[in-house]
């Protein structure tokens, strides 16, 4: 059983196609990340995945539940911070999350536990009971995050939760992810932020124009880019033009004494010849190091369609 | 928690109504819109006519009870829609039936709390209902049964509350002048009775001034039935129209 399922989603807004045929599958324990421009369609899948949009076409899963048919029990499962919904600004931090928490039929007892510990995790006991129209836009941001867990989901779908915090906010929101990731719970996140992703997913899914781009680890997505890796190793002993041009004549390489420097596509490969090589000539490898094309250069690639 | 239990839906629906009381009852603002306007139009009607207390007391009592009951269930929809608060709402494990029934049974509840001190003073300077108990059954469909019609107007999809303000406003106020509440219906000329019958305000009103001074308009009988019967299709009504419209409202955003 996935811990989502989305099966050729399509949404339609009059004449623009939000959303057009989007599938894939997150495991259980996964951070999913869906990543993209302004407008790609990112909400809009989650809005789908959550139910509160319906789309034209396809169907969505969570924990084996689909989301239009047993809406009750999929959401028993899911915790949502989205990016267009607040918080009720005239009730209080705590109040907000007491009334989450009952719409989970939690006993009361339950939720203010749950709630004190959510809070104080997230910096904001000393605050809870001041309205939440009054909260700063982090403090905000950090009630739906505790709003979204009071119900302890087992599929998290997060819609730009670091977007519009401050730096330490935003990474103690990144080490909550991993904790839950850590507790086998399944995120899906959406964000501009790339570095982000490739910092926080195990997969991620490129969308632009409402369609999928591309899918995969962010090392697969780095070798699928087709963007050059720099690749640097450092011998024992001064390399020899020729012998290097016997193993090597494939790459393109700058010898410098004892190290030599390549720019290649497929670093894998590399990486055998070049122990092959100094197997072959009594060498040692006294390092090697590799500077990939960064997440952000495949984004940018993928999008651009370069 | 068995998603689905009724244990599961009546928390839900009364923490939907704690919600609600919190947010938009418990305001000063309500009690000029639900309490003070009602009161004030009866007494212009009313005072220094040499009207029947009894009469007049039944009639504030009904007129009292669809303001105060529709005053505020027509705008929360819209307003939650705007505030995006609705969103956050529907993407928990609730469903439309509990929001709607929670916002029904808040607004029933305000009404009644506002009729009580009405009925009090009734029995003090000695307006008694002749069935005590019916009187009471009355009101309480009643207010349920108006605050479904509130809940009903709701269901345009739109978020502007401005726009369900004057829709219900546009049907309710014209009702109270053909409903028997400050013109009986024994003087209401011919086209007014015909609307009249079929006006939620007639029926409710009619069997309370019935209970109050002893004769009614129509059989008691008719009135009570068509009480319940106008409160269940307001209810229904409700749920539907706000289960078809709901995501379109919410696609807007």
């Amino acid at each position: 059983m996935k811990a989502i399922d989305a099966l050729d989603l399509y949404k339609r807004f009059g004449s623009i196609v939000a959303v057009d045929s989007v599938s894939f599958q997150v495991e259980e324990g996964e951070i999913f990340g869906l990543l993209g421009p302004n407008g790609a369609g990112k909400t809009t899948t989650i809005r789908m995945l959550t139910g509160i949009l319906k789309p034209d076409r396809g169907e969505a899963r969570i924990m084996g539940y689909n989301i239009r048919k047993d809406p009750v029990k999929a959401r028993m499962l899911i915790g949502v911070v989205p990016e267009e919904a607040n918080p009720y600004p005239d009730l209080s931090a705590w109040d907000n999350l007491m009334l989450v928490g009952r719409l989970y039929g939690l006993p009361k007892h339950t939720v203010e536990d749950r709630a004190s510990s959510l809070l104080r995790l997230l910096d904001l006991y000393d605050a809870r009971k001041r309205r939440a129209g009054n909260l700063s836009k982090g403090m905000r941001q950090k009630l739906l995050v505790a709003m979204a867990l009071i119900g302890e989901p087992k599929v998290l779908f997060l819609d730009e939760p670091t977007s519009g915090l401050d730096v330490l906010s935003a990474r103690k929101i990144r080490g909550l992810i991993l904790d839950l990731k850590k507790n086998g719970d399944t995120i899906l996140l959406t964000t501009h932020n790339v570095e982000e992703a490739g910092t926080l997913c195990d997969r991620i899914l490129i969308i632009n124009g409402g369609r999928v781009i591309e899918m995969g680890t962010p090392e697969d997505l780095r070798i699928k880019s087709g963007l050059y890796t720099y690749v640097s190793v450092t011998l024992n002993r001064a390399v020899d033009e020729k012998d290097a041009a016997k193993f090597f004549d494939e790459w393109d390489y700058r010898i410098q004494d004892s190290r030599i420097l390549f720019v290649c596509s497929d670093p894998t490969k590399l990486m055998v010849r070049i122990v092959e090589y100094a197997k072959a000539k009594g060498l040692d490898i006294v390092n090697i190091s590799t500077a990939p094309p960064s997440l952000e250069d495949v984004f940018v690639k993928v999008i651009a369609g370069g | 928690m068995k998603t689905g239990s009724f244990r599961h839906f009546s928390i839900g629906v009364w923490t939907i109504c704690w919600k609600d009381i919190k947010l938009y009852y418990a305001k000063g603002p309500i009690v000029v819109t639900g309490v003070l306007f009602p009161l004030f139009l009866w007494a212009a009607f009313y005072m220094g006519r040499g009207l029947d207390f009894n009469e007049g007391l039944a009639s504030l009592v009904t007129l009292s009870i669809f303001f105060t009951s529709s005053s505020v269930t027509p705008i929360i929809a819209p307003w939650e829609t705007r505030q995006r608060t609705l969103e956050m709402l529907v993407s928990r494990p609730v469903t439309v039936t509990t929001i709607l029934v929670g916002d029904i049974l808040a607004s029933t509840i305000f009404g009644l709390i506002f009729i009580i001190p009405i009925f009090l003073c009734g029995v003090v300077l000695g307006a008694i209902p002749s069935n005590v108990l019916l009187a009471a059954l009355l009101t309480v469909i009643t207010a349920v049964g108006f605050s479904s019609l509130g809940v009903l107007f709701s269901a345009l999809p739109t978020d502007t509350p401005a726009d369900v303000v004057l829709l219900a406003s546009t049907v309710k106020l014209p009702l109270i002048f053909v409903s028997g509440v400050l013109i009986p219906l024994s003087q209401l000329p011919e086209w007014a009775l015909a609307i009249a019958v079929v006006s939620p305000l007639t029926y409710p009103t009619d069997l309370l001034r019935g209970l109050y001074i002893g004769n009614t308009f129509f059989p008691m009988f008719a009135d009570f039935s068509a009480t319940v019967i106008l409160t269940v299709v307001f209810t229904l009504g409700a749920l539907i129209l706000h289960k078809r419209t709901l995501f379109a409202r919410l696609q807007k955003r």
